[in-house]
């Protein structure tokens, strides 16, 4: 089991295809206020204007104007939605199914949803990053456990998380900040947390197919994944 | 800023079962193994169903810290890869009018109605109408790609990149001029394709039509996992049913293995399989590789 040490490699360390964004990071810069920062929320006055270039606030903030566009059937806005959001929603799509054309076809079920129902988003309930990538992780992980057993997603699994990070890293500093952030907050998660939770993530596991390959008890990896997602929601300041 | 190890405390209650966690006031603290979808369809459902007549304190509490778990996880997963080109044609070419859209009253905005439904409906039911604008969508593309059935079969193909094609050295294989092997390596209209296999390695395919056979050989693939197989297929161009082409174990991984009667195949995929084989394939394929010209 490896740990997360942000003065090591954190590509290598913080890798299994977690953090793509990590692995051009340079040496670690003081990032004890960003964490506050990273996340946009309905309390937060204004955040698109504070934000740096990059940042899921900023970005966030652009997603909600298309949002209500698109609602509008404005086709210029979904494109731009598009443009914006689908390497996020293809390369989850592509962790969970690995699969290039179910991916494909997940990310087209995703896009129409999002033409269909913009309507309904509700920025009080959640930033529109969140919004489409819980729309995105359950239509993938729906399609994956229809399409195969658990056993041949942890082997695929096992194959893709050994992959090396292909992805492009933004340059954008506010992005790479957060990106940063990140990673120093995984570092707080055991390696344990970590692990169930990327499981579950981009395995596609519920958390009974993460005890059965942990060879864990059920009730702990439940405990792990509470546990792992809280303290990272603390570390990263999502209010 | 390490927050304390706290991975060992108890483990808060929670019990083997989703149903007894609820039935002992922990349905809050499913909410993370909630937000990460990593409960079946049965579980989810007794979740809301459960939430549905909780207190309103609970379901808010609940909600928040589904809420919040979103967040996260959109925040700290943030892999992402260029969809194939041409997909948002595709898609704009598909979007459906809008009037048709039930007014937001009438459904309730997610995360405020009574349970903590997914914003919308998300398993495709023949009712909806992104799953009829899909279903046709995906029709029209099969229908233009390929024979009914192949779909799942050609997995990857286009972005499993063929990386070479075109004559063939004969180099090693050259050993026995009537074996079958040879004769496929040898033939004049031998072309060469490689595809990528999914776990690691790739497959290198020699296809010759008039001997009506190719020669699959794996390079660098991974033997298949304990009490796992690879099983090679032809997957005939009517549409029939994939037909078993025999099966590779670690051992056999190393060698060429000739597969015949490719004429009226439209492609060849590889899967993995229990020991012994399987008699339909399970999807999907760790490679497939088109056969026709």
């Amino acid at each position: 089991m490896r740990t997360v040490h942000l003065d090591k490699s954190p590509a290598r360390e913080a890798g299994a295809g977690l953090l793509p964004h990590a692995a051009a990071l340079g040496p670690r810069s003081p990032v004890g206020a960003l964490c506050l920062g990273v996340m946009d929320t309905p309390n937060a006055p204004n955040p698109e204007a504070a934000a740096p270039a990059g940042t899921s606030a900023d970005i966030n903030g652009r997603l909600g104007s298309l949002l209500e566009l698109i609602a509008r059937g404005d086709q210029a806005a979904f494109a731009e939605f598009y443009s914006l959001t689908s390497r996020r929603v293809f390369g989850m799509a592509r962790r969970v199914l690995i699969d290039a054309e179910l991916s494909e076809d997940t990310t087209q079920e995703v896009f129409l949803q999002v033409w269909q129902n913009a309507a309904k988003f509700n920025p009080a309930v959640g930033s529109p990053l969140a919004w489409l990538m819980t729309i995105s992780h359950r239509r993938a992980v729906d399609k994956v456990r229809s399409s195969q057993s658990a056993t041949d997603r942890e082997a695929k699994y096992g194959a893709s998380s050994q992959e090396i990070d292909h992805d492009s890293v933004s340059d954008e500093v506010g992005s790479r900040l957060e990106a940063e952030a990140v990673v120093r907050c995984l570092g707080t998660l055991t390696d344990t947390q970590q692990e169930s939770v990327r499981l579950a993530y981009y395995g596609g596991l519920t958390y009974r197919e993460v005890a059965e390959r942990l060879n864990a008890a059920v009730p702990t990896i439940k405990s792990r994944i509470r546990d792992g997602l809280i303290r990272l929601k603390t570390c990263l300041g999502v209010s | 800023m390490n927050a304390p190890e706290n991975d060992n405390r108890l483990p808060g209650g929670f019990t083997a079962e989703i149903a007894t966690d609820l039935a002992s006031g922990r349905v809050v603290d499913l909410a993370e193994v909630y937000a990460l979808n990593a409960v079946d369809d049965a579980e989810r459902a007794a979740i809301e169903q459960f939430l549905a007549s909780a207190p309103a304190a609970d379901r808010d509490a609940f909600n928040e810290r589904v809420r919040q778990a979103r967040e996260t996880l959109a925040t700290s997963f943030t892999a992402e890869e260029e969809p194939p080109p041409g997909l948002l044609d595709r898609i704009m070419s598909s979007l459906p009018a809008q009037a048709t859209q039930p007014s937001p009253a009438a459904e309730p905005l997610p995360g405020t109605g009574p349970t903590p439904v997914m914003p919308h409906p998300l398993h495709d039911s023949s009712g909806m109408p992104v799953t009829d604008e899909l279903g046709a969508a995906r029709k029209r593309r099969e229908e233009r790609r390929r024979p009914q059935g192949m779909r799942n079969w050609l997995v990857g193909v286009a972005a499993a990149a063929v990386i070479a094609l075109g004559g063939v050295g004969v180099g090693a294989y050259v050993a026995n001029q009537n074996d079958p092997l040879n004769q496929v390596m040898q033939a004049s209209d031998v072309r060469q394709a490689t595809v990528d296999v999914n776990g690691g390695g790739t497959a290198t395919l020699s296809i010759s039509p008039s001997r009506d056979a190719a020669v699959i050989k794996m390079n660098g693939v991974p033997a298949p996992p304990a009490g796992k197989v690879y099983q090679m297929w032809l997957i005939p161009k009517d549409g029939s049913a994939p037909v078993s082409q025999g099966l590779m174990d670690a051992e056999a991984l190393s060698k060429p293995a000739v597969v015949k009667g490719i004429g009226s195949a439209a492609a060849l995929g590889i899967t993995v399989e229990p020991e012994g084989g399987s008699a339909t394939p399970t999807l999907p394929t760790v490679a497939a590789a088109p056969l026709g010209a």
